[in-house]
């Protein structure tokens, strides 16, 4: 695994991960400071695999409504919203997977840790699997080869490991 | 379902992981990595650290030891606390490998230094530590730099009622180390509702575990202590909350050795 912002490097790597801890507004001003707005939808339109945890995920939406309006990398149509009650989806939940899919099927009701307050909202097509708290939150969504991971796979211990391992050997292989 | 957690805490103080009894005696316990690692290993739904000499002699937060956990390539969430004093203090501490954050003297100190930090990293990564204690007919905030208990500011409640903070960490401070010493008043008498509270502080046995974790505002319980008295703690803890909201206990063999012993 390699971190970077630079371009070159980007380009190297088999897959792209997109992760996040911090606000919408600032984490959007960060990538267009970086050149990686233009970048990554460029990539996407190339077919390469992304992926975007937590904040990352909500990234790859059209928009967002934390703090203010803030368009987004809009690779996969829909909007992010604050979750109104609870206000908070703090520690471990199941996933329910609410589509067949290869990379998400061997997962379905396994425990991951999450840590949000806002939440993807779009079209049922791009929702693979859903989180419930009391009410479906969707916890991946996927448009081709754009994936968004609403919980933190690398904090989530053995079933975090056994995921990313199936998506990433899947994605990688495609 | 969302699960209810099980925290570990580990305190560190001079460098040294060490228990804590009531805020005032310590006992040295070994390298804060070895005990954090365990928690890893034994499949904690959070690990907190705590370093608790940082804002007591005004130093910033213990960068040096988040990279040297960050090092350890955790698989639980770390939740930090110690030293921070700002807004960048608090960054720098996310940015060394820290998840979430708790804050405790900067609730007297600068609570738009809070509001700054929920604004930059979201609130769901900000906790608010309140020491507190129960006089018999209501709840005493402690400003441990000070030695010195008043009622919980209406500001700080308004943070956690605003959604400045996610959840607050009781600390039943003077009962922390001794044996079946959460005083429970603190969560019932807690002056919000509606807020989730982890409740810390002499939790030691799994009958109280299960009361805390079946009342309503309690997202989390939290031990430091009595996790370090023998192997798989956090295993056999959820074994005996068998039929509570916890996340199921896993075992796993990660580390054939300690990588740093």
């Amino acid at each position: 695994m390699r971190v970077s912002a630079d371009m070159e490097v980007l380009n190297e790597v088999d897959i792209l991960l997109l992760p996040g801890v911090g606000a919408y507004p600032s984490a959007m001003r960060a990538l267009h400071e970086r050149g990686l707005v233009h970048y990554l939808q460029d990539q996407a339109r190339e077919q390469r695999p992304i992926i975007g945890i937590c904040l990352g995920m909500q990234l790859l939406a059209s928009a967002s409504h934390e703090l203010h309006y803030t368009v987004g990398l809009d690779l996969i149509p829909g909007e992010v919203v604050p979750l109104t009650e609870p206000k908070w989806h703090i520690g471990w939940n199941t996933i329910e997977c609410v589509q067949d899919d290869p990379l998400f099927g061997p997962s379905d009701g396994q425990a991951f840790y999450f840590n949000h307050s806002f939440m993807y909202q779009g079209p049922a097509e791009y929702q693979v699997c859903v989180s419930r708290h009391p009410t479906p939150i969707p916890s991946v969504i996927r448009r081709g080869n754009i994936i968004g991971l609403q919980f933190h796979p690398e904090k989530s211990q053995a079933a975090g490991k056994a995921l990313l391992k199936n998506i990433i050997s899947r994605l990688a292989h495609a | 379902m969302l699960k209810k957690r099980l925290v570990g805490v580990v305190t560190v103080k001079d460098g040294w992981a060490v228990q804590s009894f009531g805020y005032k005696r310590y006992l040295p316990l070994g390298k804060p990595e070895c005990l954090v690692e365990n928690l890893d290993r034994w499949g904690a739904d959070e690990i907190l650290v705590q370093v608790i000499d940082r804002s007591v002699n005004g130093s910033n937060p213990d960068f040096e030891l988040l990279e040297r956990l960050g090092r350890l390539g955790l698989e639980t969430p770390l939740i930090y606390g110690g030293g921070i004093r700002s807004v960048d203090d608090g960054v720098r501490a996310i940015q060394s490998g820290a998840d979430r954050l708790v804050v405790d003297s900067l609730l007297h100190d600068d609570l738009a230094a809070v509001r700054g930090l929920s604004e930059r990293l979201g609130a769901q990564a900000i906790i608010a530590a309140l020491p507190l204690s129960w006089n018999g007919e209501h709840v005493e905030w402690l400003d441990y730099r000070h030695g010195s208990s008043s009622s919980i500011s209406v500001e700080v409640l308004s943070l956690a009622e605003t959604g400045i903070v996610s959840e607050i960490l009781v600390i039943d401070w003077m009962h922390e180390g001794h044996q079946d010493g959460f005083e429970q008043n603190l969560i019932r008498n807690f002056p919000l509702s509606g807020v989730p509270l982890i409740a810390f502080g002499g939790i030691s046995n799994s009958n109280q575990m299960a009361e805390l974790l079946q009342m309503p505002n309690i997202s989390a319980i939290a031990a430091g202590n009595f996790l370090s008295y023998r192997e798989h703690a956090v295993q056999k803890y959820k074994e005996a909350l068998s039929g509570m909201p916890l996340r199921l206990s896993a075992y796993e063999s990660k580390y054939p050795t300690l990588t740093h012993v």
